[in-house]
């Protein structure tokens, strides 16, 4: 008890300047539920880290198979959400369900497809860009090629029309019919788009510049930007108008923004040259990234917005976000200079000192954010006694942050990384003559781009690789080899497995 | 019929020409939701009439009932919308049922996004200002309560009924909590980002810069203060060295020879400040590499190892990242 009071005593609780606010109120009694978290002396033979794999297991199938308590039924619109995020966990826990439950699970997923294209949250409603993702995604983990497996029972030009029908002038897109434009809809619709091989200019053109314009003065982007009308003309934008994000900086949506902003690359490269393109401030983006990432008093979890608490869920929507920066030429292996000795030199000279703890901790590979420190939060303070893991404590658990904690962990875990060598070779092997298998009505005019960016599409999506070397050993999982969780795909929060099967099927390969 | 007691729509009279759907028909679902029996029967109706595209009052009735056991349930709102329009119902009617509603459920997107579109219509934005106040003396950072607010003023863009309070609107919020967030951005959002035409009566760059001044020397460590400070800076284009000798009053522990002196523009931290702050070290930081010389950088880098190993210890790796990247710089 001795040594836990003493690192209490170290530990400093967030400074608040003698000047209480209802923020640094909450913020305090947030740190101290936490820090009765820390691992003490009478642990006994188990480890305080240890990832309680086979209780969530178990809370997971409950919620699968016994059915969720009626307070769910606020989520009676994201059914096919429920089932992605039971499916994903399993995977990446490494779990495979049984071909029944598999077969179930495809049934009530094709059951949320609309008619008119695009998936709802639950038969009989609406399409929506969200659980378009969440249901195609789910499909991925549990559907198959063939018949009855599922994928062929998606309706890929439905989809596109659905799409195609939300869409703005100013490059948005609705999330469902008369509803509200959000950049979360955007994520959604472009990893569907890319995974399913129905990505077109004509469905993506003005969108990077929708999605840049998103970026807020903290780095981080908000839900959506929007413009000045003219006070005399209803409707009517006001020539010249800037258009400011709407909402702060936030953890969601920045990632949202991020992975849209990545999976816009392939086409943002193949327009001319002297076209102006949108761009992103990536040095604010790093910036605001890595201060969302509570203190050690916070045990190093990650929160959403400024000045607001740690929450397990952000641990990928923020920690995640890491891996994305990557395609864009920030933190990694790929993008490290190759500089002279000279100034390999000062580096050490100046970075002497900074050697913490075990120095397999502090090395360039390791990515800009606190990896260890994360892990740590997700075990000792996301893991609910009774399986699942959550929030925070003493928050109970849901299926949703038993999600994201696992996804955050399994990044915190793994380097995976944009390689542009497979990039390249996908790039160079794809057959020219392999036309998509579903006509969108695409125009002859942009046949040539189109078939490009189908190219581009797929091999960027499909490039991204783990880092070997580090994989062969355990050093970098907090606990030890038995908390290995599988790896995830940065982008579309799926296995790579996962990834590569849906998208191979889909590009007819 | 009170909310205490629901009425089944199975069993009210008014509806008994209508069959209502299952949801699931020929299979048994996983993961199923264990509905309440009112819940089951009002969705049963509503995907009836939904097939059947029914535009009427009592469509109204239901898609109440069911947004007030699901606010989340987006197809319902959707559904309600449409039929309003078809019906011409009063819309002002369906605003006070918003007001009642929009505070228990603060947090659905479903709730404000349906306001969006009423107010939309009604074209009446000044009443809102003050329900959107109100809310969030709830929950003072509810995301959508301020997106709403911010998508307001844009829309209806008026000078006078509008944007002419808004400054005051968050000073007052700024009063009840200097580490709003939320406030700090809509402070942004309303004198620097937006195509706010109040912007020609404000004052200058060099006021706005002492309002957050003064507010870094009340609590000097406060994320959203120099985020804020920050954003300003860059969107005026103002170099960071402008106001370093600020700055560095919040890199050294408190200095009681300062305290008899008050300049207003140079507003030094209080006795009781946690000192040095780790933002400001980051400011100084910024400062020195700005300079763009090995100077600058040697300078920056002792403060960036200050971070990694005493301040901002979390960060360590991002506090390397910057001292390599400005030495990668300062090469020839």
């Amino acid at each position: 008890m001795a040594a836990l009071e003493e690192q209490k005593k170290q530990l400093r609780m967030t400074p608040f300047d003698s000047y209480p606010t209802p923020t640094s109120d909450v913020q305090h009694e947030t740190e101290e539920i936490l820090l009765k978290h820390l691992p003490g002396d009478d642990d006994g033979a188990q480890s305080p880290f240890a990832l309680h794999k086979p209780v969530h297991m178990q809370f997971l199938v409950k919620h699968l198979i016994k059915g969720f308590p009626v307070r769910y039924i606020s989520q009676d619109a994201s059914q096919p959400w429920l089932l992605f995020w039971i499916l994903q966990a399993f995977s990446c826990m490494g779990v495979v369900l049984d071909p029944d439950n598999r077969q179930r699970a495809v049934e009530k997923i094709l059951a949320c497809q609309h008619p008119a294209g695009g998936f709802a949250g639950g038969p009989g409603q609406a399409a929506h860009l969200l659980t378009t993702y969440a249901s195609v995604c789910a499909l991925a983990i549990a559907g198959k090629p063939g018949p009855g497996g599922g994928w062929e029972d998606i309706d890929r030009k439905g989809i596109y029309n659905f799409f195609l029908s939300l869409k703005q002038k100013d490059g948005s897109f609705l999330v469902a019919h008369h509803s509200e434009v959000d950049v979360r809809g955007i994520y959604c619709l472009l990893v569907v788009a890319t995974l399913l091989d129905i990505l077109t200019p004509e469905l993506i053109a003005g969108t990077p510049e929708f999605v840049a314009s998103c970026q807020t003065y903290e780095g981080g982007f908000s839900n959506a930007s929007f413009p000045s009308y003219d006070p005399h003309n209803p409707g009517k934008i006001l020539e010249g108008s800037p258009r400011p994000a709407l909402g702060e900086a936030h953890g969601g949506y920045t990632f949202c923004s991020l992975a849209s902003w990545v999976l816009l690359q392939p086409y943002l490269k193949l327009l001319p040259a002297e076209q102006p393109k949108p761009s992103i401030d990536l040095k604010a983006l790093l910036r605001w990234l890595v201060l969302m990432q509570g203190t050690e008093s916070e045990l190093g979890g990650f929160k959403g917005r400024t000045n607001k608490l740690v929450d397990g869920c952000y641990s990928w929507w923020v920690g995640g976000a890491f891996g994305l920066l990557e395609a864009l030429g920030v933190g990694g292996l790929e993008n490290a200079k190759s500089v002279s000795e000279d100034v390999v030199d000062q580096e050490e000279e100046a970075l002497k000192g900074l050697k913490i703890g075990d120095g397999d901790w502090v090395d360039v590979e390791d990515g800009l954010f606190n990896s260890k420190a994360l892990q740590e939060y997700l075990l000792l303070a996301g893991q609910a006694p009774g399986g699942g893991l959550r929030d925070k404590p003493p928050k109970n658990p849901d299926v949703y942050h038993t999600l994201y904690c696992l996804s955050g962990l399994s990044a915190a875990q793994h380097h995976i990384y944009p390689s542009t060598s497979k990039c390249k070779n996908l790039s160079e092997a794809w057959n020219p003559f392999n036309e998509r298998k579903v006509d969108l009505g695409v125009s002859s005019e942009d046949k040539d781009l189109n078939a490009a960016l189908r190219r581009e599409a797929y091999a960027a999506i499909l490039s991204w690789d783990e880092d070997a070397a580090r994989a062969s050993n355990y050093a970098h999982i907090v606990g030890g080899k038995e908390n290995r969780l599988n790896a995830t795909h940065p982008i579309t929060n799926l296995t790579m497995t996962h990834t590569e099967g849906i998208a191979k099927w889909a590009y007819g390969l | 019929m009170s909310q205490d007691r629901p009425e089944l729509f199975a069993d009210r009279e008014e509806w008994k020409d209508v069959e209502p759907l299952e949801q699931y028909e020929n299979l048994t679902p996983l993961a199923p939701i264990l509905y309440t029996a009112e819940y089951k029967d009002a969705t049963g109706y509503f995907r009836a009439i939904a097939k059947s595209g029914e535009k009427s009052p009592r469509v109204l009735e239901l898609t109440e009932a069911i947004i007030r056991m699901n606010p989340g349930h987006y197809s319902a709102w959707q559904y309600r919308y449409e039929t309003l329009l078809a019906i011409s119902a009063p819309l002002d009617v369906e605003l006070k049922l918003m007001d009642e509603l929009a505070v228990k459920y603060l947090k659905s997107y479903q709730v404000w996004h349906h306001r969006r579109l009423l107010v939309t219509i009604m074209r009446k934005p000044v009443p809102e200002l003050a329900f959107i106040t109100h809310s969030f003396s709830e929950d003072s950072k509810n995301y959508h309560t301020w997106s709403y607010r911010q998508w307001l003023l844009a829309y209806f863009n008026d000078e006078e009924d509008l944007w002419a309070g808004e400054l005051d609107f968050v000073e007052q919020m700024l009063g009840q909590d200097i580490r709003n967030n939320s406030a700090w951005h809509h402070r942004f959002f309303v004198v620097w980002a937006s195509g706010n035409p109040c912007r020609a009566t404000i004052l200058t760059l060099f006021e706005y810069d002492r309002y957050v001044k003064q507010s870094i020397s009340l609590a000097p460590n406060n994320a959203s203060a120099w985020n804020y400070l920050r954003g300003v800076l860059n969107h005026n284009k103002v170099a960071f060295s402008s106001i370093a000798e600020f700055v560095k009053l919040y890199t050294v522990p408190y200095d009681d020879s300062r305290k008899d002196i008050v300049d207003v523009d140079v507003p030094p931290p209080g006795p009781s400040a946690d000192l040095p702050c780790a933002a400001a070290l980051e400011f100084l930081a910024d400062v020195y590499e700005q300079q763009g010389d090995k100077d600058g950088v040697e300078k920056a880098t002792e403060l960036w190892k200050s971070l990694a190993t005493e301040h901002d210890t979390i960060r360590v790796k991002y506090w390397e990242h910057r001292i390599r990247e400005a030495l990668e710089s300062v090469q020839p």
